[in-house]
């Protein structure tokens, strides 16, 4: 109802361009087309009439006061540096220590990472040594080199059989043999 | 505060992401305002909105790194702030409706659909003017009101609002038509 009268009603077909008009938010083409409309339509008129009634208070935005603002900006302001310091704990946690602290903790470091490494290394070394490992392991690999003696034996052997075995040796006894009566 | 005179949004920003937080001051102070609109338009309360669009400023600094530029850095932060107002709007159903009149309260504060010299009905007139955009936005969908809210109040093209809300243009037309065709089916009686 406006002042008892019932609302004029845009045409449906044309209400969502009544809007984007009323906004600009049309193309050149477009706008020219609901011109054309508006000129004919009263219903479409009164429509974006009541929108330029409607409309703009609304848009207004409520002034407060420069003190408000400069409340706000502050707050944020230490909102926002309470949220970096929390981000950066580390540094308040350094904060307190003198400046010659920084270079003398960080050599003190240093020093203990070196000489970790040092004793790390010495261990190292100790354990390569024989006397840890364990006796059975150990017995095992004396074990393994007498087999491996033995072996060697037994080929040693084998090797003579095949000598005496060999036919040369026999024809060349049997030469020694031909030659010892002649010679007598 | 910095010197930030002639520095873009986005330049500001660079200085943020190299790890200089003092230049996200100048855009608190470019935002603020535009900002608290924004939230107070949702929640209606303006310590409410003060704290939102607070919150969203230390989201958008907290997360400065993400900032790709591939959108302003309004839309980026505009989007940031949408999303804590919708969550606060989902978690409280109920609009408290903070009157005009009580908007006054904030001292200097002025007040909208009146005018200051009015006579007594006229202010009256008004506040019902009020009283009645508001249960008109706060009866509409949160998708509609917000389209509404960035385009008449905040001016922020058709685009631009697509982009704040993740949708396309035709779906921010409609949200706009449905709700000003709401709003001026409330409140034409009283202008």
């Amino acid at each position: 109802m406006k002042n008892g009268l019932p609302l004029d009603n845009a045409c449906k077909t044309f209400e969502e361009d009544l809007v984007l008009h009323y906004y600009g938010e049309n193309n050149s083409v477009e706008r020219r087309r609901v011109e054309q409309h508006l000129s004919i339509c009263h219903g479409c008129q009164s429509f974006v009439d009541d929108l330029y009634r409607v409309l703009p208070p609304m848009a207004e935005q409520q002034k407060l006061p420069q003190t408000f603002w400069d409340n706000y900006y502050r707050e944020t302001v230490a909102k926002l540096a309470e949220q970096d310091e929390r981000k950066h704990w580390w540094r308040t946690w350094l904060a307190p220590m003198k400046t010659w602290m920084v270079p003398a903790f960080g050599t003190a470091a240093v020093g203990v990472l070196a000489v970790t490494l040092l004793l790390g290394k010495v261990n190292i070394s100790t354990d390569s040594n024989p006397v840890n490992i364990p006796q059975d392991v150990l017995a095992d690999s004396n074990q393994l080199e007498f087999f491996q003696s033995l072996d060697m034996l037994e080929s040693l052997d084998k090797l003579d059989d095949q000598d005496s075995n060999k036919p040369e040796a026999k024809t060349s006894k049997l030469m020694n043999r031909q030659n010892a009566p002649a010679s007598a | 505060m910095v010197e930030s005179e002639g520095l873009r949004d986005e330049e500001l920003v660079g200085f943020c992401q190299r790890g200089q937080s003092q230049y996200f001051e100048p855009l608190v102070q470019r935002y603020m305002q535009k900002a608290f609109h924004i939230a107070f338009g949702f929640t209606r309360e303006t310590e409410s909105a003060k704290d939102l669009s607070q919150d969203a400023f230390l989201r958008a600094f907290a997360r400065i790194k993400q900032f790709d530029g591939r959108s302003s850095f309004y839309t980026w932060f505009y989007r940031i702030l949408v999303n804590l107002c919708l969550d606060h709007a989902r978690h409280h159903s109920k609009v408290a409706w903070e009157s005009l009149d009580s908007l006054s309260e904030v001292p200097g504060a002025e007040r909208q659909f009146a005018d200051t010299r009015s006579q007594p009905d006229q202010e009256a007139i008004a506040g019902e003017a009020s009283r009645r955009a508001g249960e008109a936005l706060e009866a509409m969908p949160n998708k509609q009101r917000t389209a509404f809210m960035l385009r008449n109040d905040q001016g922020l093209s058709i685009a631009d609002i697509a982009k704040v809300m993740k949708t396309t243009e035709g779906t921010v037309r409609v949200y706009l038509h449905r709700a000003v065709a709401a709003l001026r089916q409330s409140l034409v009686e009283f202008v």
